[in-house]
């Protein structure tokens, strides 16, 4: 069998596994970047760049150890310094006299060289394809109930519990017809979790680096923290969002990064790269959405978020809505980042208490 | 008899604070005491200074713990509340300046502003990445100068003329400092010069877009430096306080905030715990390849706290290990969630899943 290693988006991983077997290959992959791949990855690396990059890094040489001759990676029509990660990590592996090959995503005539070079039929191509987009969007949906469950759970654990239960189920099902039987028993497993329905949990938008959004591993299961803190989330990167995105940019030239930009627009007019855009967009309609505040993940070395972090604290003031920065590097201990969540959350209730009483 | 009293107990990077209050706030004991890297002697030490210097009449109803060793020294002693150092920090300014606006809190390793506003905590921020403009920037200048970090104090106060050293980074400001003095500048000049490094590094890295309004309420260890204290009034112009108990602020808040958080019966396990043989001891969890590294604290082969998961599920448990492994992120599962076919396993459920991994 032939395996190819694919990048760590977080729970979506499990999605791409399925899209690469429409190639006739199996996928080596994990859901998030294991501490071994980070340290390989940092060690190889160049030390300016941002983690993100050395988590890829990481992840393809460990692939590589374990004798998976292909990888993929993402290269992002961005302006970030992610769309020469391909190359550079391509370099770098070669330079290490590794033999792993990877690819791109790139258009090259018609087919994208992947395509070309494994040269699947057309319908042993489709099906995977149409498979990986309901994959897609029940993942989303399980995120999205995730995170309204967590923070009014009665038994802390229960929602994580059930989600990586189904996040495995999701991960072995290999048909179409068990995907949806799964995304069935989702919605009832998410309303059956005992909770406490008369509380009104803080909310918060998450906004950054997307790999940091993603990556439990790298942001150190901020998800978890915050939710078990009471406090209800809104990710702002869902993977069936983006790529209805691009659908519509495809199909009906709606570019969003135009809507973005309109709502950003007293602030930011253009984008910077990555999604940095976007994080101040989102902060900008959060603030206005009545959220009780935001927090920017923003790995250190991050050119696009390291841009906005000065922006958003003009939004902050204006919008009166406290934005945490968390600056991340290669922590292996999650302790101080607990301790800023913390204490943003009490931050976050005092603020809500004073409300109520004005 | 019996009077009631609160303990909090502040575990920082440098220093282990310990102070007692009563319940109408009152301080009536404080112990500051540097530790010496070792968390768990240093909270015991703590707590057999205290046993000697308290009357048998007061007892212990509440324990908070705070400082970044907080949920170690919350097993070890039996805390009731594992606070957060900066909630814990405003709530001992706000107790002693009800109309503080600002507050300034350097430690060790640490760094934060916090902005308050009409007796609320509004807005706060941390040092992120970097330690330069915290405490350990002007230890490891004292101990290259070879003086103590009192003389670094006392000898910045006389300087008349402190010369400009960069403070961006620890790393350049000692390259600095030695040009500086190889050049023929007084000493306590550079020790001066050093001071307003550290505060010009601070109000731009960590009070960056803050507005620092007075009365600044100013605490931490760093606090006891009377030079940074000028160099603080000097940049801001305007008076800084330095509250009574500047150097155990953190676990002075946490005594309040034991204080306040109506324990009805406390879970602290006596000053004894001084003389207990507490040890940790660490293994691989190994259930799925995120592979935390667990620290058990044991006292007397009886396990009385974990630490160290990513998933919760081995968080503040207590139960023998094997019954705990594989029980996926917390706790028991609890009856109504049990009735679900799904959530009611408790088998194996990793917190990160590999494909196609096991099969190679």
């Amino acid at each position: 069998m032939t395996y190819m290693a694919i990048p760590n988006i977080g729970n979506y991983t499990i999605a791409l596994a399925t899209a690469v077997e429409s190639l006739g290959i199996k996928a080596w992959a994990s859901t998030a970047t294991t501490p071994e791949a980070l340290k390989l990855g940092i060690s190889a690396a160049p030390e300016s760049v941002c983690l993100p990059m050395k988590a890829h890094l990481g992840h393809f040489i460990e692939a590589d150890r374990a004798g998976v001759e292909y990888a993929f990676m993402v290269n992002s029509v961005g302006t970030c310094r992610l769309r020469y990660y391909r190359h550079m990590i391509g370099r770098i592996l070669k330079d290490m006299g590794l033999k792993i090959k990877i690819f791109g995503l790139g258009f090259d005539g018609f087919k994208p060289p992947i395509v070309r070079y494994f040269d699947p039929g057309p319908l042993t191509f489709l099906k995977p394809i149409f498979h990986t987009a309901l994959k897609i969007k029940v993942i989303d949906e399980l995120e999205v109930a995730a995170w309204r469950t967590r923070p009014v759970e009665l038994t802390q654990g229960d929602t994580t519990r059930v989600m990586n239960r189904l996040l495995v189920e999701l991960s072995e099902s290999g048909t179409m017809a068990s995907t949806r039987a799964i995304r069935k028993k989702a919605a009832r497993c998410f309303d059956e979790i005992p909770i406490d329905r008369d509380k009104q949990p803080l909310r918060v938008g998450l906004v950054g680096e997307i790999s940091f959004l993603r990556d439990k591993c790298l942001n150190k299961n901020i998800e978890y923290i915050l939710g078990s803190q009471g406090i209800e989330l809104r990710n702002f990167f869902l993977l069936g969002e983006e790529l209805n995105n691009i659908s519509r940019i495809v199909l009906l030239n709606q570019n969003r990064r135009k809507y973005l930009s309109r709502i950003a627009d007293r602030y930011l007019q253009c984008t910077v790269g990555g999604h940095a855009l976007d994080s101040v967009a989102h902060s900008i309609r959060c603030a206005d959405e009545g959220y009780d505040g935001m927090v920017h993940l923003c790995p250190s070395g991050c050119m696009p978020e390291v841009s906005v972090r000065p922006i958003l604290k003009r939004v902050s003031k204006d919008k009166n809505i406290p934005i945490l920065e968390m600056s991340y590097d290669e922590h292996t201990c999650g302790v101080g980042i607990a301790t800023r969540l913390e204490a943003f959350a009490d931050v976050l209730r005092e603020r809500r208490k004073k409300q109520v009483n004005k | 008899m019996n009077e009631a009293c609160y303990l909090g107990i502040d575990v920082g990077s440098i220093s282990t604070n310990c102070v007692i209050i009563a319940l109408d706030g009152e301080v009536l004991f404080e112990i500051y005491r540097r530790g010496e890297g070792s968390p768990i002697s240093s909270v015991q030490q703590c707590l057999a200074l205290l046993s000697e210097q308290m009357p048998e009449r007061l007892s212990i109803k509440g324990v908070c713990t705070t400082g970044s060793g907080r949920i170690l020294a919350g097993a070890v002693v039996g805390a009731d509340v594992i606070k957060n150092e900066i909630s814990a920090h405003a709530r001992a300014a706000l107790h002693l300046y009800p109309d503080a606006r600002t507050i300034f809190e350097i430690g060790g390793q640490d760094s934060k502003v916090t902005i308050l506003r009409d007796g609320a905590v509004v807005d706060f921020a941390m040092n992120l990445v970097c330690a330069a403009g915290t405490g350990s920037f002007l230890d490891s200048q004292a101990r290259r100068m070879n003086i103590t970090i009192e003389d670094l104090s006392s000898r910045a106060m006389l300087s008349k003329n402190p010369t400009n050293i960069a403070g961006r980074c620890t790393v350049f400001a000692e390259s600095d400092m030695i040009h500086k003095q190889q050049v023929g500048h007084e000493q306590k000049d550079i020790m001066m010069g050093l001071c307003n490094a550290l505060v010009r590094n601070y109000l731009s890295n960590v009070c960056n877009g803050k507005e620092i309004k007075p009365p600044v309420v100013f605490q931490g260890g760093v606090s006891a430096n009377r030079g940074i204290c000028r160099a603080f009034r000097e940049a801001l112009q305007c008076d800084i306080i330095i509250p009574p108990y500047n150097m155990v602020m953190g676990a002075y808040g946490a005594a309040l905030i034991a204080a306040q958080s109506s324990i009805e019966e406390t879970k602290f396990r006596g000053i004894e715990v001084a003389a207990r043989s507490i040890a940790t001891r660490g293994f691989e969890c190994g259930d799925c390849p995120n592979c935390c590294e667990i620290i058990e604290v044991i006292d007397d082969d009886e396990v009385i706290g974990r630490t160290g998961g990513r998933c919760g599920k081995w968080e503040g448990k207590t139960g023998p290990r094997e019954a705990l492994r594989g029980n996926g992120p917390a706790g028991a599962v609890s009856a109504a969630s049990a009735d679900c076919e799904t959530c009611g396993q408790v088998d194996h459920v990793p917190d990160l899943i590999q494909m196609g991994v096991h099969k190679k």
